[in-house]
């Protein structure tokens, strides 16, 4: 087990408003955010000495304008000038999880005492992914010209690979849409907050990459959320009830540049950065309360499910079935709505909500006794993070 | 089936690694990168063999028989210059020479609905314009 178990926790939380279009700067967004996190703690802004994130706007073709399309660890300094600061990162190799446990391994060197870490999200105009111009370059050059663009794709034929081998149906992922859309109902910050989904509307919806609907891809929106980090002593010395992080992982496993639609790229991904938090909180997947598993395209759940270690390969969409992942099943799922119900915020959302479950701070959502709560941060493939939160450590 | 007439496809860059693969594309030769070390055969090209690290690296035709490892079927219409042919198939093929390679391509010849994961597959070849020529990939005769 690992020395720094449940050393640090994730005390407040907050949310900007999600909306469709950028109607405002993502910085107003990103400030929102912040500020709700600190408030959330009981803190004041000056108190806070370390910022992350993970800048990346992945809609592709578009420009990463600063303060508009992207806020940078730059921009929230230039706005917030913190008196205290003394920390700060952006992380690549990783998506927001990885600044999540840069912060972490921060707070434990002592080089700061109270780190926020913050996502923001922009929905620019016009089509989201753009594929290459008149030409493909790098490695683009292998799949650009044959009409593969966005992730979306790169994601489809991994999930036709899954289903076919295993004689798997997509009608099955119609369970997870519903259920999830169903949770988003006790989310008000969620962007499809208020719009029911049925198993009719999943079926009649329009393909977009076979095998994806619209309903399996999460909607691109403009928002921002964001999370106060400390030490367990000064957390339990803050408003809400902490959330300790017993373990964390990232993904031990890169594809080459450009080899898109290997199934076994997820699942080693996958499978390397939970290992890696099993092994460090103490915890089996058996242990698990409630999980929150990346889900901007909902293929990314079955990847997840399976190379956590949560069912057997090829098992996934069998799992998910007979109200297992329902707030009173054996293994509540995306208890937030996901971003399939929160729209494209990345993961930072399902660390907020895990942490939420395991303190006890989920609302009407919350799931009963919940205390050990697993977190699948983003796709395993490529920038994978994995986390348990306990709200009582044992 | 997909019309591809009105598709105007983005051009490959060759750069100094991936070269070879487009100049024997051009002459109707599928010709992927080959380790001199461990002799492992891979798609995309990279700086180093996945398979021992070696950095002698070559390029060595394979024939282009394979089947079908994974593919999706593109109804999305947001990238205008491919709009007039969706749904389109776009597939992965893994080569009988060159297991663990995957190569990116469309389903030629066929309707989309022909796509399915395990079907054989023959490469073919697209010219673009006088420089390149992309290797596509049509059902197998018989």
């Amino acid at each position: 087990m690992w020395d720094n178990r449940c050393k640090i926790a994730v005390s407040g939380v907050g949310y900007s408003k999600v909306s469709r279009t950028a109607d405002r700067p993502l910085a107003a967004h990103a400030l929102d955010a912040v500020r709700d996190a600190v408030a959330d703690s009981g803190l004041r802004m000056q108190d806070i000495d370390g910022l992350a994130t993970y800048p990346e706007l992945p809609a592709t073709g578009h420009a990463e304008v600063d303060g508009i399309s992207i806020v940078s660890v730059n921009c929230m300094m230039a706005m917030l000038k913190l008196p205290a600061l003394t920390w700060h990162i952006q992380v690549g190799t990783t998506n927001i999880g990885g600044a999540v446990q840069q912060a972490t391994n921060a707070l434990l060197a002592g080089v700061c005492t109270y780190a926020v870490v913050w996502r923001a999200m922009h929905n620019p105009a016009g089509t989201y992914q753009n594929l290459p111009g008149a030409y493909a370059q790098g490695a683009a050059q292998f799949t650009g010209p044959y009409g593969f663009g966005g992730p979306g794709q790169g994601m489809a034929v991994a999930y036709t690979r899954w289903l076919e081998t295993n004689n798997q149906s997509r009608d099955k992922m119609a369970t997870l849409a519903v259920t999830q859309r169903k949770h988003t109902q006790h989310n008000p910050h969620a962007y499809f907050h208020g719009t029911e989904l049925t198993r009719e509307d999943y079926f009649a919806s329009r393909m977009v990459a076979y095998p994806f609907c619209l309903f399996d891809c999460d909607i691109p929106v403009q928002g921002a959320v964001a999370v106060v980090l400390t030490t367990a002593d000064r957390a339990r010395d803050l408003k809400p009830k902490p959330a300790y992080i017993a373990g964390y992982g990232q993904r031990l496993h890169f594809e080459t540049a450009g080899r898109i639609g290997s199934l076994s790229s997820y699942m080693e991904g996958g499978s390397s950065s939970a290992k890696l938090t099993w092994e460090r909180s103490g915890f089996t997947p058996k242990d698990v309360d409630v999980a929150q598993i990346y889900d901007g395209f909902s293929a990314s759940v079955i990847y997840g499910l399976e190379s956590y270690g949560f069912c057997k390969e090829g098992e996934a969409l069998d799992f998910i079935q007979d109200g297992r992942i329902e707030l009173d099943g054996d293994l509540p799922l995306n208890t937030f709505g996901g971003s399939l119900g929160t729209g494209r915020i990345h993961g930072l959302w399902h660390i907020i909500e895990g942490a939420l479950q395991a303190s006890g701070r989920a609302g009407s959502r919350q799931v009963k006794d919940a205390n050990v709560s697993f977190v699948g941060a983003s796709a395993p493939i490529v920038t994978g993070t994995t986390f348990i939160f306990v709200g009582d450590p044992y | 089936m997909s019309d591809w007439s009105k598709v105007t496809r983005p051009i490959p860059v060759p750069n100094e690694w991936t070269k070879p693969f487009w100049d024997a594309a051009k002459q109707g030769v599928l010709a992927l990168q080959r380790c001199r070390s461990c002799g492992h055969v891979q798609h995309p090209p990279y700086a180093t063999c996945t398979q021992c690290i070696g950095v002698d690296l070559t390029f060595e035709p394979v024939r282009g028989a394979g089947t079908i490892y994974a593919y999706t079927i593109m109804y999305h219409t947001g990238d205008k210059r491919f709009a007039s042919a969706v749904p389109y198939a776009s597939i992965v093929v893994e080569l009988d020479d060159a297991p663990g390679a995957l190569l990116a391509a469309n389903l030629l010849d066929a309707d989309y609905t022909e796509a399915k994961v395990g079907r054989r597959v023959e490469v073919m070849f697209e010219q673009l314009n006088d420089d390149i020529t992309l290797p596509q990939f049509r059902l197998a005769a018989g």
